[in-house]
């Protein structure tokens, strides 16, 4: 499409829509102008691109509820979006259509720490809730890097992970309840604020789902306790090996960290060059272990985390002995930490982030695998990984303007996670499958095994109108991946 | 489904029980999965419904068995398939008990973070299927928490599988979950992969009396707040009590407070001064090491006892849980409610009419169904006389006819345990 022709142009769609979805959510969140669109042609996966021909800002769920009807009365697809940092392509509005952001419905409904729970609209970004309980001793676990930007309900759609996630759980494991409103535009709310609903969990079915089961419109979540206190360590290692020896031996040793995170020599200097928190640069890699709890047996475990890391031929450089999360030396290291990929820029003007998991034992053999790719495809490749859940996250630097390195990017990130799935892993732990990871999903999972999975999408989302062609490789649109993404991840 | 002969149930003795006084057509015991996912597909050939049991601890859990069919046994499925101890997961089929599990777990200084009552007969296929759990589950998590990757046998007699081996993974819809609580209604879960932990190296049971429900509800309030961590918080009655602190020679009181700590030495030992500290008493009974687990395997049992003709579990807030506990006669119902959950669970003692029961039900129902509180009351057990005028389930939740779809896309002719669940199913 020639760049003169498109500009500030309305498809035929949009106008068509355009009175009837104004009627419903006003003119001020409406937007059918291609240049306002370009930024929602696609999110933190920026492989594939795909314009919407209109994007609305819902402000309460009567507003979703008519603009699933129109979409239902017109046959348009729809997609929803939070604030765009899925990293599969999750809201790509395959198909066009009427793309249905949920970042105006951002209120914090209620916050009940008696009885432990907390309901919220979609749009609230994940770390505005942690910042209303603060002072209240209570938290909510899921802390995904993103979270100064991500949305709870983009979370519940992704089930999202995070640093801590390796002690208190991801996502679903943190989600009472959701009110959805289904793909035939009717209101459920599944779940609640009380434990054990007769019934099927279909709240662990929705949490994951990626969109494909209709929109989410308020999420009941859960909250936990502050812990009384946490030791932070930084552990310095010569190389990869012997650090993620330490993550299997600690493991191994019965010791579960509230966060157990890697860094490789070219993400330490990464990190070390955008905010100079004093990563030893001439590292091979260096670990992040937290444990958390009651304060006075901390130091036992701080301890022996110590000697497992001596015994690997590494040192703890830093030691951070904390009360709340808020000290300025704990918050520095996880800002370096949960910033990581914002700092991969300094390093590469593209990359792409891989999702794979593997069991945690079998890190150092990844990790190896890795660098052999690495090799053998003459491409860098920087890593920052949740190393305690198994889940590493390679980014692969790239030049994108050199097709042929392209190519071998591609296919390095495919051996990579073919690799996962051969050793008992997965391919995605928390960024989803999105459009990105599709076709990789029968060689996870068997015909029959999808085929239910299909039966269940089709059971809620019958007409397939809403989140078209994402998580299931089945029919409708298909998708050509000629070049890998630009943005990385942790 | 054969159209022309619609089978019958069967004279006795049958091929023994599907619970609630209805007898199996026949019994298989498939001693692979194979076997298993034939037997399935030709039972459900030929109009027959399909009876999953493991243990048969819950035989009688649920509505009654709707129509004829056969008993599939998972017992013999019970073989560990895969224990990377040092991944802290366990892949394991369905028909293993319960104590075997814990057996292979601990050679490990492993455990699963659930309380299993009956674990000699419990299969974990019934387990979860049941959604079972116990006192623990504030600290340490409910069934759904634990479970990673699930196969299971559908009415077309195909194993699937959802999940996975690895403790963090988003591919595809969770299965487990779904499958977690299902009352064997989606299918026969035949394999699931499992997160342990580390034995904790310290635990505590710590008993305390109280003489009035009066000051209960500060007391619960304060705990949500402690200093401390509790992994259990049981709020029992003085007949629970009793029985519960039978061996542990625990003194007697007319409400008990326990209280469970679970971690370090230093941390637990440091937890119990606070409790006492914060608690400003003295005279708290604390269970150590093999007292504990003594403690914590009361509490278990209790959970599944049989005192009077019903049994109940009422979930709602866990603020409302002395209030609701207030409005109940404790001589006519022996109360256990896990109270950092909102879940308590009351044994009917002594004689009932069915009258009687309906109206307490019903009034438990009032209670916990409240407008904004979308609580439930779920009848445990009961006679099987009396299940249809008691309602086992209760009002459907908002999200049944939701769930009837699920329901209708994994097993569409209703083979597997048709009776058992809510409504249809
Ligand atoms: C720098 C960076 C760091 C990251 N770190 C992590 C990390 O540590 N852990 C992790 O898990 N992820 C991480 N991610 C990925 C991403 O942030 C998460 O997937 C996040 O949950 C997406 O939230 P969002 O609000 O941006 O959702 P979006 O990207 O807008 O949408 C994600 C998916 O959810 C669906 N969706 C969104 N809102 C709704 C709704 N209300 N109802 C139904 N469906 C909905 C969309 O259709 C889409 O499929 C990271 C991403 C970036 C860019």
């Amino acid at each position: 499409m020639s760049a003169t022709a498109a500009v500030s142009a309305t498809t035929p769609l949009a106008s068509r829509l355009l009175a009837e979805l104004t009627a419903i959510v006003g003119a001020g969140n409406v937007l059918h102008q291609r240049d306002e669109l370009l930024v929602y042609e696609c999110d933190g996966y920026v492989v594939n691109k795909k314009v919407p021909d209109v994007v609305v800002f819902p402000t309460c769920t009567e507003h979703v509820v008519e603009l699933v009807k129109l979409c239902n009365r017109h046959d348009v697809p729809y997609v929803p979006r939070g604030a765009g940092t899925s990293l599969s392509g999750g809201t790509l509005a395959v198909g066009g259509g009427v793309m249905i952001c949920l970042t105006r419905m951002k209120r914090i409904l209620e916050i009940n720490t008696r009885d432990r729970y907390a309901i919220v609209e979609p749009g609230v970004v994940n770390v505005w809730l942690t910042r209303a309980l603060a002072g209240t001793g209570f938290h909510y676990a899921p802390d995904p890097s993103s979270q100064t930007a991500c949305t709870i309900g983009g979370n519940t759609a992704t089930n999202s992970g995070g640093p801590h996630t390796l002690k208190y759980g991801v996502t679903v494991n943190h989600v009472k309840g959701v009110e959805l409103v289904l793909p035939d535009a009717s209101v459920v709310t599944i779940g609640g604020i009380t434990d054990d609903p007769p019934g099927y969990d279909l709240t662990g079915l929705v949490v994951g789902s990626e969109g494909t089961f209709g929109v989410v419109t308020k999420v009941i979540v859960d909250l936990t306790r502050d812990p009384e206190a946490g030791r932070t360590l930084l552990a310095v290692f010569d190389t990869v090996e012997a650090a993620t020896e330490t993550v299997s031996g600690i493991i191994a040793a019965g010791i579960v960290p509230a966060a157990l995170e890697m860094l490789d020599n070219l993400m330490i200097q990464a990190v070390e060059q955008a905010f100079g928190f004093g990563f030893p640069t001439a590292a091979g890699a260096i670990l992040i272990i937290e444990v958390d709890g009651i304060d006075a047996g901390l130091d036992r475990e701080a301890q022996l985390i110590s000697e497992i890391v001596q015994s690997r031929g590494g040192r703890v450089q830093k030691s951070i002995t904390w009360r709340t999360r808020k000290e300025p030396e704990y918050v520095a290291i996880w800002k370096s930490r949960k910033s990581a990929f914002g700092a991969v820029g300094r390093l590469s003007p593209t990359f792409c982030t891989q999702d794979g998991v593997v069991p945690r034992t079998l890190l150092p053999h990844i990790m190896r695998f890795i660098e052999g790719v690495a090799r053998r495809y003459d491409i860098r490749i920087a890593n920052v990984f949740h190393a305690g859940d198994g889940n590493i996250h390679p980014i692969l630097l790239f030049d994108e303007r050199d097709g042929e390195q392209v190519q071998r990017v591609l296919h390095a990130s495919r051996e990579i996670l073919e690799e996962c799935i051969r050793v008992g892993g997965s391919v995605t732990g928390e960024h989803g499958i999105g459009v990105e990871k599709m076709a990789l999903m029968p060689r996870l999972f068997a015909p029959e095994d999808l085929a239910a999975m299909i039966a269940i999408r089709n059971a809620l989302n019958p007409e397939g109108r809403c989140s078209p062609s994402k998580l299931l490789p089945s029919g409708g649109h298909c998708i050509e991946r000629k070049s890998p993404g630009r943005r990385a991840s942790a | 489904m054969n159209e022309t002969a619609q089978p019958s149930w069967p004279d006795p003795p049958a091929a023994g029980s599907l619970g609630d006084g209805r007898l199996a057509l026949a019994r298989l015991r498939p001693e692979t999965v194979v076997d298993l996912c034939q037997a399935v597909g030709e039972h459900v050939r030929d109009g027959l419904a399909i009876y999953p049991q493991g243990g048969t601890t819950a035989l009688d859990y649920g509505g009654i068995p709707g129509r004829p069919g056969v008993a599939i046994d998972t017992r013999s499925l019970c073989r560990v398939i895969d224990y990377p101890h040092a991944d802290m997961t366990i892949t394991v089929q369905a028909g293993i008990t319960a104590a075997s599990l814990h057996a292979v777990l601990a050679e490990q200084n492993q455990r699963l973070l659930i309380d299993i009552p009956q674990a000699d007969r419990a299969t974990l296929g019934g387990v979860f299927a049941t959604n079972t759990s116990g006192s623990r589950r504030f600290g340490l998590g409910r069934p759904r928490d634990q479970i990673i990757g699930v196969n299971f046998v559908t009415s077309e007699g195909i194993e699937v599988k959802g999940g996975g081996r690895v403790v963090k993974n988003v591919a595809g819809y969770d299965l487990p979950k779904l499958l977690t609580g299902s009352m064997g209604t989606l299918g026969i879960i035949t394999q699931m992969t499992l997160k342990v932990r580390p034995m904790p190296e310290a635990s505590a049971v710590v008993w305390v009396p109280f003489t009035s429900l009066a000051s209960l509800g500060g007391t619960l309030d304060a705990l949500n707040t402690s200093g401390s961590r509790p992994v259990a918080l049981d709020l029992l009655s003085a007949p629970a009590a009793r029985i519960i602190g039978e061996s542990l020679n625990v003194p007697a009181g007319d409400w008990v407070l326990v209280i469970g700590l679970e971690d370090n030495a230093t941390s637990v030992n440091w937890q119990i001064n606070r409790l006492m500290i914060e608690l400003g008493r003295a005279d708290l009974t604390i269970l150590q090491d093999e007292h504990a687990a003594a403690g914590w395997a009361g509490l278990t049992e209790f959970s599944a006892a049989e005192l009077g003709p019903v049994s109940c579990v009422v979930s709602i807030r866990p603020s409302g849980v002395i209030p609701f506990v207030a409005s109940i006669d404790p001589g006519r119902w022996a109360v256990q409610a896990h109270a950092g959950n909102g879940i308590v669970r009351l044994h009917a003692l002594g004689d009932w009419t069915l009258d009687h029961a309906a109206a307490e039900i019903d009034r438990f129902r009032s209670l916990a169904e409240r407008e904004g509180e979308g609580g439930s009351v779920i009848l445990a057990r009961c006679p099987t006389g009396w299940k249809v005028r008691l309602g086992v389930w209760g009002r459907p939740q908002a999200d049944w006819a939701l769930a009837e779809r699920v329901k209708q896309a994994l097993d569409p002719i209703g083979a597997f345990n048709p009776g058992r669940f809510i409504g249809s199913i």
